[in-house]
């Protein structure tokens, strides 16, 4: 139980009258890169949603560090060290790469170590820093992606959701965000991963989960469920099965 | 002869129009911060403006305090009542998102400040006399009214505060992050809550300035106010929500075409005019007539 940073319990949750989880559980353990994948509209990104508080469970139990944050606001989730980021990046366009850093550093927690996160991010991102005055809103997409993960990771996250991180980059730039999800971990950071990229998702996985219409309908490791026939078949189809 | 006088008076007329835009242009950045991360146009902003020129009123009156000095009582009071009205009337309804029950709300605010200012000082209309209201300072032929200049001043001085406030400090920035995104900024932690107070401080305290500049310049009644939340949407929609500078050019350009239709086209024109063009901006620019569109990332 120690080990387990992150525990949803049995959680549903609902859109007005539709449901869009349906009693699901999942664990993620201290140092490891968990994957969720499924299909779009499964629920992957509500599951993210929910845990960060922006989303409520109607049901269940979300636990970190094995206290509870079900009832936490988005604000207070991330002051304990859950940052997420979203689906589309969603940074602030108007306002400069530096500015969008600084926000990322907001909590009172975060603020105390400001100069020495933005060092950091900067040497992860040297990108950012050469247009650390330039408006988020005219970096390219790859570009604004790592803007996205290096706001999220200045609020010296425990644990790291990313909901797409992959998506309208292209191929290369693909495999760099996969290399840079590693070696984030290889650092220390729990990581959540949402992602459409099904395959190189499980690769790097130590553990995933299968979302199907708002459940969890498989989960194991990561190599494990990529060698699953059903999933193959489901998810990542012919061409890759050869490979 | 009649060559010069004419362009004295396009001076004049030019002038009058950018003096009083101003204060169009200081109440649509108040109006512009609280859409902003409320997202609800604050129909009370012009009732406000126009308690707080009962207020200097009143410090004039019963104690003797110079409408100018009486800013520093009046723009901390005026930012407190900002926060107090949050605090105590929309956190439930900013916390729930529910806009609508927000803009009932202002309403009501509205019209009870309208009518408690019926009580308090009657529905006569106000006015301020300092040994400065009627000066004016001449040059070949063009007049320019001393309050009216000075209200000019305070607008851009005030403008310039917030510009800074909302660029340089850390609350700033999440205030326009939250203009920007709500539910990113509170994903980096930020309280709704907390933004929408200062937007409230900072609206409401323009409020109080602009107040002051009314009092001083043109007589007031209670039912005066929502003239300015009026004309604050067509400076927003020339200048653009969103941005200071914006709303208060918004503003200066609205009163530029006040001005000039005002002496050109026979009176009571002039206000189908300022909604028509209202109209055709948001037809033509919804974003702001101003506003260079920028990439949404």
């Amino acid at each position: 139980m120690e080990n387990n940073a992150l525990v949803v319990k049995g959680v549903d949750v609902l859109y007005g009258d539709v449901q869009a989880l349906w009693d699901v559980s999942l664990e993620v353990k201290q140092g490891t890169i968990v994957s969720l994948v499924g299909a779009n509209g499964a629920g992957k990104s509500t599951l993210l949603k929910t845990i960060s508080g922006i989303n409520r469970a109607r049901k269940g139990e979300i636990l970190f560090s094995g206290k509870s944050v079900t009832h936490l606001k988005p604000q207070e989730v991330v002051d304990i060290g859950i940052s997420h980021v979203p689906e589309g990046r969603r940074l602030f366009a108007s306002l400069t790469v530096l500015e969008n850093l600084k926000l990322g550093a907001y909590p009172p927690r975060a603020r105390a170590v400001f100069g020495e996160s933005l060092t950091k991010a900067f040497d992860l991102f040297p990108v950012l820093k050469s247009r650390q005055n330039q408006k988020a809103g005219s970096l390219s997409g790859g570009e604004q992606q790592m803007l996205a993960i290096g706001r999220a990771m200045m609020s010296q996250p425990t644990i790291l959701m990313l909901d797409e991180p992959s998506l309208g980059l292209s191929p290369i730039l693909v495999k760099t965000m996969f290399d840079l999800v590693a070696s984030l971990n290889k650092q220390g950071v729990t990581m959540l991963l949402v992602e459409q990229n099904v395959r190189q998702a499980l690769k790097i996985a130590n553990h995933a989960y299968v979302l199907k219409n708002g459940r969890i309908v498989m989960n194991g490791g990561g190599e494990e469920l990529l060698a699953d026939p059903e999933v193959q078949k489901a998810y990542i189809g012919e061409r890759w099965r050869k490979k | 002869m009649f060559a010069l006088l004419s362009v004295q008076l396009i001076i004049q007329l030019l002038i009058n129009g950018i003096l009083f835009g101003a204060i169009y242009g200081i109440a649509a950045i108040g109006l512009s911060l609280i859409f902003g991360t409320m997202r609800i146009i604050f129909l009370a902003q012009g009732t406000i403006i126009i308690l707080f020129a009962y207020t200097c009123f009143w410090l004039f009156n019963l104690l003797g305090i110079d409408p100018y000095l009486s800013l520093v009582i009046v723009i901390p009071m005026a930012a407190l009542l900002g926060v107090a009205i949050y605090a105590s009337l929309f956190t439930e309804a900013a916390a729930n998102e529910d806009r609508n029950i927000s803009l009932l709300i202002a309403i009501g605010i509205m019209f009870f400040l309208e009518n408690l200012m019926t009580v308090l000082w009657t529905g006569n209309p106000r006015s301020i006399t300092t040994p400065y209201t009627s000066f004016v300072v001449r040059f070949a032929g063009i007049g320019i009214p001393f309050t009216r200049f000075t209200g000019f001043i305070m607008a851009l001085l005030a403008a310039g505060v917030v510009v800074l406030f909302l660029k340089k400090t850390f609350i700033g920035t999440a205030v326009r992050a939250a203009s920007e995104d709500i539910v990113s900024a509170t994903l980096m932690g930020i309280s709704p809550h907390r933004v929408n107070a200062v937007a409230f401080a900072i609206g409401i305290g323009l409020a109080g300035i602009a107040g002051v500049d009314m009092a001083t310049i043109y007589p007031f009644d209670p039912f005066y106010g929502f003239i300015f939340v009026l004309r604050g949407m067509v400076a927003l929609a020339i200048g653009g929500i969103g941005s200071v500078e914006g709303a208060l050019l918004g503003g200066i350009i609205l009163g530029l075409i006040e001005s000039l239709s005002s002496f050109f086209v026979p009176g009571g024109w002039t206000d189908a005019i300022v909604y028509l063009v209202f109209l055709i901006v948001l037809m033509w620019r919804p974003e702001g007539l101003l506003v260079r569109s920028v990439k949404k990332a």
